[in-house]
Parts: C-alpha cells; structure tokens; sequence
C-alpha cells in the first residue's frame, strides 16, 4: 500500500510541478478523445433508428410498385409468389402539389386503410392515423416543411387538415424519398433553363404523405393514371436482394422491388457520411495529438533522465521507477478519456437530432461499453507508448549517467550550418536553431500540413454543400448537420494545431535560452533573436501548409472519395487563389502565435541565461 | 586613476546595480569609478559575490546600470537602445566566459565565425578572419573539431579567438580559467600574455591569483566597491632568488 | 648556498668548477643569474676545508682547472642529505602576530596591512610568472618557478582569509 501511495505521491506532484504541460498534454489526448467518441457514437447512432424503426412499422422487407392500374394484376401475381409470408396493399399513389402557410411542395400521396395494415403500418409520432379529409406527413418532410399537427393544408387545391406525424421504414426519410408515381420524380437543385427541359408533372424532390384511399383517388380525374405500392414480408427478411434478383422488371409493366437493405443504407446515408466525417477527422487530430506529445514528451525526456537517476541513487528500483513514470501518463490518459467520452456524448446528439425520420433518431446516441472501452484503451496506448521509452531508459541506464544528465545534445547539420553563413543574420539564426533538432521541425511541418489537409478537404466539402445542396440528396436540415459536423472537426483541429504550434516553439524557445543570449552577448540584437526564434517556425509552417494543400489535402480529399464512394467529379476544388489565402493565412497565425514566446525568449536578459 | 579621462577607452562613473528592492536591496555594484586605457590589462578581483562578474556585464552591455554612466571609446553605452547596444557589442567588445559558452553542435571555425557573421561580414572573409586567429591561438589543426571534442584550455582558446574575431576595442573575460585545470590555465595565461604584448585593451575578471597577476593593474573589489589598487608594473626582478631559497 | 646543494652536484662526477656553475645555472634558469660566482667557490673552499671534497690539479694554476671530488665522507654527507626530511619553514607567525598587535594596539589598520602585503606578493607572482613564461615547456628551471608561483598563490589565498577575519562585519553582508 504504501508503494502504491508512493507512486501516486510522486506521479502527482511532478504533473503538478508542470502545470501547463500536463495541461496541454491533457488537452492533446483529450482531443483525439472527443473526436473517437463523437465516431463511434454516431455509428451506431446511425444503424439503429433504422432497424428500431422497422421493428415498430412492422417494415416491409421489400417494397413493390406500378406505374399505373393496368399493371395491377402484376402485383398480385408477386404476392402469391414464394417466399412471401404476408403482405399490404397494393395502395394507390398520386403525386400532387401540397401547400402549407405560403410553401409548396410536390409530394406522392399515398392512399391507406385507416385500419392497422400486417405490413408497413407507419409508427404515428404526433397526432392520428389517417381519417377522411386528415393528411399524415412524413416526420422528415413535416420538419423540412415546417407542418405540425392541426395545421391546415392543400393537396391540389383541396383543403385537408394534418392530423397526425408518423415514421416508415418503408421509404427512406425525406429527401431520400423513392420514386413511386409512373410520372417521375427527380431530385436535386434544378436551374431554370434545365426545369424548362423537363417532362411536365416530373415530381422536384417530392415528400411522402398518407390519406384515406378515398382522398387519394379524389385527387386525379384519372383513376388509371395512379399507381399502386405494395410492401411484402418475406419468409426469410436476409434474402430480400436475392428476392429482388429474383424476380428481374421484365419490361414496361413488370413492378419495381426494392429490398430493405437499400432503404437502409438510403436512410442512413447522411449519418454515415458524417460519420466518414468524423472518422476521418479523428485521424487527423491523433495524428496532430502524437505530434504534439512527442514534443511535450521529448522535452521532458532530459528533466525525466534526471529524475530516474534520483529514484534509483535513493533506493528506487527500475520497476519502481518505470511504475512512477506509467502514473503520470496514465494519470493524464484517464482524465482525457472520462472528459473526451463526456464531451463527445453531449456533443453527438446536435449531430443526429435530424435523423427525424427515423424513430428513436431524435433520442441521444447510446454510450455502450464498447465505445467507452475503445476510447480508454486508445487513451491509456498513448500514455504506454509515452512512457515506455524512458522507462526502458531509466531500467537500462546507470545511476551515475543518469544523475550527470546531459541534457540531448543538439544535432549537427553541416551543410545547412554552412548555408545559413550566407544568409542574413536571423535566417543564418534561425536555420541553425531549426537545424539543432530536426525531428521537431519534422513535426511541426507535419502538424502544420495536417491541419491545412483538413482545411482543404473542408474547403471542398464547403463549397459543394453550399453550391449544390441537394445534389447528394441532402436537404437544409442535413446541410446543416454536416456543416455542423464539419464545424465542430475544424475547431477542434485549429485548436489543437494551435496548442502543437505553441508548445513546439515554447520548447525550442527553452531549448534556445543559453544559444540565444550567447548570439546576443555577440552583437544580435533582440529584434534578430525574436525574429530568428519566430521563423525557426515559420518556415516550418510554410512547407507544411505548401504540403498540406498540395498534395496533402488533394490526396485527403481523394482517399475520403475512396472510402465513401462518392465521385470527386461533383466536387469543386479550391482555386489557386484560396489555396494562397490558406497557405499565407496559415503563417501569419503561426507567426502571430509563435511571436509572444519567441519574443519573450529574445527579450530576456542575457546575464540570467548565460 | 592615473590615466587621463578622454584617452581612456573604457570609462565608468559612478557605477551602480542594485537588485530586489525595500529591505531585500542588494547593491551588486556599488559606485565604481573606472578607467582603463588603450593596450592596458586590468584585472578585477575578489571574493565570490562581490559583484564583479555584474560590473564586467554593466561595462560590455549586457546588463543596464542602475546608475552612474559607461562611457566606451566616447560613447555613454549606459542610455543607448537594445539595439545600439547589440551593435555596439559586436562591434567594440569580446566576450570571454568562465564556462566558454561555445555552440555544441558547431565545429571551432564555425563557433569563431559566428560573431563576425553576425556583425555582417562576408562569409569568405568571416571564413579567412576564424581560420587567422584559430592559427593564432595556436589551433589550427583543430579548425574542424566541435567543442566536445575539445579540451577544456582548447574550448576556452577557442572562445577567446571568437572574442578576437571583430578587432574589438576591449576584451572582457569572466573567469577565464574558472573552470581549467593548471595546465590549462597555463595555455590561457600565455594567450592573454601574447594579447597583452599584441597592444588589446583587456579587463580580466577572477578570483584566480595567477592571471590576475599578469594585468598591468590589480583592483580588489569587496561588496561591490573597489577597494585597493595596485600598480604591478616595474617588477621586483632579481629578488626571485630570495623566493626560491637561494638568498638569505 | 647550502654546502649540501654544492656537494650533491658533484656527486655525478668530478667537476671543474666552471662545469658546476653551468650544471646549477640549468637547474635555476633566471634564478641561476643572480648567483654570485664568487660564493660558489667560497663554498668549495669551506667544502675542501672540512674534507668533504679532494681537489686534483689539471695543467696550469689558476682556480679554474681545479678538479673537485667527493671523499668518502663526503659521500656520506650526501646521502644523509638525500635522506632528510626537513623542508623551509613558512613564516606565517610572524605577519599573523603582526596583524593582532596591529589592531590591538591600534598602530595599523590590519587590512591596509594586508593589503600591502597582497601587493607585495602579486608583484612577485607576476615576476615569477613572466619569469616561468618565459622558460621552454618542461625545463627544470620552469618546474621551480613553477613552485614559486604556486607557493605565492598559497600565501595570497591565506591573505584572502586573513582579510575575511579582519573585515569588520557590515550590514547585510
């Protein structure tokens, strides 16, 4: 017990001795936490209003339809096909103008029993079920609309009442709506000369809304013209696509089947994008996370050798001291795991509140273990890999050396020694305070070209949901949902390559203190020092944004197509001109954030470092 | 202070540096008046604490005074910008540290190179000026060495040839043999010997006996005033013997 | 000179005494200088008159083709010579007892004293070390201003401490 208070003692009061590293080194795993969180959650956030969804409608495990009356008997055959275990409908379908205070929409009016149908009874949320002259809305389109329960609207000119909400797994929520009316539906923004093009009648992203069959049919003159969707239980649900294989829309008047699992990926498909999103983000930011504790951790190195040596000269054994230095790290982990799982929880239900369509998608996303385990161990893997280098170093090395503690001395780079002669005095500075410790300037070019990568890919991503915002079959809603996806990533990868950018110069500033003043005691003056301190990581910067918007962010950009399957070809590139404004936006940030440590570093007396 | 004010190259009035404040108040120097003229080596010595590494900082720029002026080659240095006294510093004054304060990861050409790189000579002739008076300093052959490779009375050669590398009008050194051993020493003593006859003004801050002695003047300063002041030229040569045991 | 010192040199081989005067001179380097010819062979003299030493003649008779050598006894004298331990006496007595009767008498401040007699002693360490500067590295004559130097630095360390001692405390120091 009392090794253990030991360790824990120790481990405390070195954190607490380094109160703005152990803060920053917080702030970097808890960012990569947060981020792992918010992706796991919204997996599963995205499978499972589905699947509860279709558990409470009764979904269908395939949809059918027809073009028009004639086509009927089709239908029917398909119902007494094999392999069927039960069916609704075939209801009629007419596609209409629906206009609620002052907005109008096409939707597909569908016509049902007010009885419970077997298959496909759609899960009221609000209100009732359908009844003659009461309209039921399709909760994603009700929202998109604007229309509540009691509202009064039109359908062709006839007035009708919103009676009641309800949720289907029978379709996609809107605007993933499939088409089920023989005159056609089309989705996405269309410009005027492109409208004039089209056949007229074609549905504009329509919305789905149940009446009575009745109503229904009093909307055409036409009864011919409907048409009818049927949805079918299946013996075995799993092989609704071999279903469908099966039976093949043999010409003009065979019915058009659609199995549930195509619903599914439709209904999800924005929660999986944004999950793509956050998933993606969450790379870069471990990524950037591992930059920044790689420095905070090799700054510490020097003062932890010296350390160790202490423990060991008083009695302290390797494992003992690998003990103290695994509790400090862990410490740290721990705490960033709890806040990035309490963070990332809060946080990812403003990303999936618009799944209204779904049931039980407005609801918080469940925190299971499995996430909460994930992101602990990723948390605790980062404070092993952290210690374990000095902790092997403390075991291997000898008491005396590690008391003697020279501190890692700075490298030789000969030739960018000989280059910096040529230049002016705080480039010449400034390249050999960048040539003392390459592997740091690796590393800032590298969180620098990161950071930009993620810029660009939000740049493209910027440009397509704004100038095409129902091209993917994205509605405002959804826009904003992956804006606000894209926002809470951007945020959290600026705050983070500021903190990286911070603590890379604050250690070279450190690192510099004796170099510095020595310059100074030699004729630079403050102005050179700081100026030479601040572009040590300025140039750094500018080849990692130049890398970082090209080819980093293109290369980002590319592999996100990859992996979402989406065709790159839809998308805008940034112009050469917001590149440019990216890449000097970015080392003007970093100069500003560099200059308050790096003139701090170049203002100090020189007698006090000397 | 037998040299007359407007020869001398470096002058002080009045000198003070005082540290901390109300009761906590040290006085690190303490109203030093000094002249030192052209070609002349002074030393500066006393006890540990007493205040005269902070006077050889106030007198080369490094520090700002308290009070009273620095007057070097005509020029008060004690009211000037950071920046005037960067130029000035590399221009007018070397530095030479007890612990050499070389750049560890910079061979002993570069380390000698550096100050007159950075007072904006060409490269080329930055280049031939180090490798002049690493020869010099008798360290020719080691021109390619880093510091670590070094001896301690090479290390501090080589910090002195960086201290020569601008003609400076003074050379101030901070314990130059602080941390050599004897034979060390000796090195370094020779050096500043062969600077002393080569005409470079030299004010020599030490507790160490041994290149005290070698200083045309000898100042003993307790608790940031100097105290005594000795003259050592025009020696007591012949009376060696007595030392030795030769004369009775 | 020590009688002693003068026999041990000829203890090698028999010598002229001009070859004596040489053999000390290397020995002493500029310390060698000041030595009075004459008292070299005052000690010879003395040396031959107490049998410690036989001189041969060589060719004419002038004092300088004389030939000295070791007796037996003399010999003898050399090797307890070798064998002794004795070895100067500081004189710190005295400038220590000067300083309390100083002070207590009131005829001198002690450290003006000390003072004056630091500046005395930094003008023979200067002397000794320009003199030991000037010898070629690893001669026998700059190993003994070598001594001189480091004994010089000694006594003004001591002088150090005496002015420690004798510092009237001041005020926040």
């Amino acid at each position: 017990m009392g090794r253990v208070l030991l360790v824990g003692r120790l481990a405390v009061r070195d954190l607490r001795r380094r109160p703005t590293e152990t803060a920053l080194l917080l702030l970097a795993i808890m960012a990569a936490t947060t981020t792992l969180t918010l992706g796991l959650v919204l997996r599963d956030a995205a499978g499972d209003p589905y699947v509860s969804t279709r558990e409470a409608t009764s979904g269908p495990d395939v949809v059918a339809g027809v073009g028009r009356l004639a086509q009927l008997p089709g239908l029917e055959d398909l119902a007494r096909g094999d392999g069927v275990a039960g069916h609704s409908g075939p209801y009629p379908v007419a596609p209409a103008k629906l206009e609620a205070s002052g907005r109008v929409s096409d939707v597909q009016a569908v016509g049902r029993d007010a009885a419970t149908a077997s298959v496909d009874q759609p899960e009221v949320t609000q209100g009732s079920w359908v009844g003659d002259g009461g309209v039921v809305v399709e909760a994603a389109f009700a929202t998109a609309l604007g229309v509540r329960v009691g509202d009064p609207v039109t359908l062709d000119g006839r007035s009708f009442r919103v009676v009641g909400v309800a949720v289907t797994a029978a379709m996609a929520p809107y605007p993933g709506t499939s088409c089920l009316v023989a005159v056609g539906c089309m989705s996405g923004a269309v410009s005027g000369d492109i409208a004039a093009g089209l056949p007229p009648g074609l549905l504009h992203n329509p919305g789905l809304v149940w009446l009575t069959q009745a109503d229904v049919r009093s909307l055409t003159s036409d009864p011919g013209s409907l048409s009818y969707v049927m949805n079918l239980k299946l013996t075995h649900p799993d092989e609704a696509r071999a279903f469908v294989g099966a039976n093949p829309p043999a010409g003009r008047d065979a019915p058009r089947l659609t199995a549930w699992q195509d619903i599914l990926e439709d209904a999800t498909e924005v929660a999986g994008d944004s999950q793509i999103l956050l998933l993606i983000g969450a790379w870069l930011l471990g990524l950037l996370a591992v930059a920044t504790l790689s420095v905070l951790v090799g700054g510490r190195m020097a003062d932890q050798t010296r350390r160790v040596g202490l423990l060991k000269a008083v009695g302290g054994t390797p494992s003992l001291v690998a003990a103290v230095l695994l509790a400090e790290y862990v410490l740290v982990a721990v705490v960033a795991a709890a806040a990035g799982l309490a963070v990332g929880s809060v946080t990812a239900p403003s990303l999936t509140e618009s799944s209204a369509g779904l049931v039980g998608g407005a609801g918080t996303p469940s925190m299971t273990v499995s996430t909460a385990g994930v992101v602990t161990a990723v948390a605790l893997a980062v404070a092993v890999v952290a210690t374990v280098v000095p902790a092997v170093r403390a075991a291997r090395s000898s008491t005396v050396k590690a008391l003697a503690d020279s501190p890692r001395p700075p490298r030789r780079v000969g030739w960018l020694i000989a280059i910096s002669a040529r230049l002016p005095v705080p480039l010449l500075l400034a390249l050999r305070v960048a040539a003392r410790r390459p592997r740091r300037v690796v590393l800032a070019v590298a969180g620098v070209a990161i950071t930009v990568s993620g810029i660009y890919v939000v740049l493209v991503l910027n440009a397509f949901l704004s100038t095409q915002p129902l091209a993917g079959g994205y509605d405002a809603a959804q826009v904003e949902l992956l804006r606000q996806v894209l926002l809470v990533w951007m945020v959290i990868l600026l705050c983070l390559a500021a903190v990286n950018a911070v603590v890379i110069t604050w250690a070279t500033v450190l690192d510099n203190r004796r170099s510095s003043a020595l310059a100074r005691a030699l004729g630079a003056t403050p102005g050179e020092v700081s100026t030479a301190l601040a572009a040590a990581q300025v140039l750094p910067a500018l080849a990692g944004a130049l890398l970082g918007a090209f080819p980093g962010g293109f290369a980002l950009f590319a592999a996100l197509n990859a992996i979402t399957g989406g065709d790159g070809d839809r998308a805008t590139l940034p112009s050469l001109w917001q590149l440019l404004t990216v890449v000097l936006a970015t080392v003007l940030v970093v100069a500003a954030l560099t200059a308050v440590p790096a003139r701090l570093g170049g203002r100090r007396p020189v007698t006090e470092a000397l | 202070m037998s040299n007359a004010a407007d020869t001398s190259v470096l002058r002080a009035r009045g000198l003070r540096k005082d540290y901390g404040r109300g009761e906590g108040l040290v006085r690190a120097v303490d109203g030093v008046d000094l002249d030192v003229g052209p070609g002349e080596t002074v030393a500066v010595m006393g006890p540990s604490g007493c205040g005269k590494s902070t006077l050889l900082h106030l007198l080369g720029g490094l520090d700002r005074p308290s009070g009273g002026e620095v007057v070097l080659n005509g020029r008060r240095i004690d009211d000037i910008g950071e920046k005037a006294l960067a130029r000035m510093r590399r221009t007018a004054v070397g530095f030479v540290f007890q612990a050499f304060h070389l750049m560890e990861e910079l061979t002993a050409l570069e380390n000698v190179e550096l100050s007159a790189l950075l007072a904006g000579r060409s490269p080329r002739a930055a280049r031939r000026r180090a490798e002049e008076l690493l020869d010099q300093v008798g360290l020719a052959g080691r021109a390619r060495f880093l510091p670590s490779a070094l001896s301690g009375g090479q290390r501090q050669r080589v910090a002195v040839a960086r201290a020569l590398s601008n003609e400076p009008l003074v050379v101030l050194a901070d314990e130059p043999t602080g941390n050599l051993d004897s034979a060390a020493t000796l090195d370094v003593l020779h050096l500043f010997e062969s600077l002393h006859e080569s005409g470079q003004t030299l004010v020599i801050v030490t507790h160490d006996t041994r290149i005290a002695a070698t200083a045309d003047r000898l100042i003993s300063m307790r608790d940031g005033a100097f105290v005594d002041e000795t003259r050592l030229t025009g020696g007591t040569t012949g009376r060696l013997g007595a030392l030795a045991g030769l004369e009775d | 000179m020590q009688q002693e010192v003068v026999l041990a040199m000829l203890a090698k081989e028999p010598s002229h005494g001009y070859q004596l005067r040489a053999r000390l001179r290397d020995a002493l380097g500029p310390l060698g200088d000041a030595m009075n010819a004459g008292q070299v062979y005052v000690t010879l003299a003395r040396l031959e008159r107490a049998g410690l030493l036989a001189v041969s003649e060589e060719g004419a008779d002038r004092s300088d083709r004389k030939v000295y050598a070791l007796t037996p006894k003399g010999q003898q004298r050399v090797a307890e010579w070798i064998a002794e331990v004795a070895w100067p006496r500081p004189d710190l007595a005295e400038f220590h007892l000067k300083l309390i009767a100083a002070a207590a008498a009131g005829l001198a401040d002690p450290l003006t004293i000390v003072d004056t007699q630091r500046r005395e002693l930094l003008r023979r360490l200067r002397d000794a070390q320009r003199a030991a500067m000037a010898e070629p590295d690893r001669s026998d004559a700059a190993l003994l201003l070598e001594g001189i130097v480091l004994r010089l630095q000694a006594d003004l360390r001591w002088l150090e401490a005496c002015e420690k001692n004798w510092t009237p405390r001041r005020s926040g120091s």
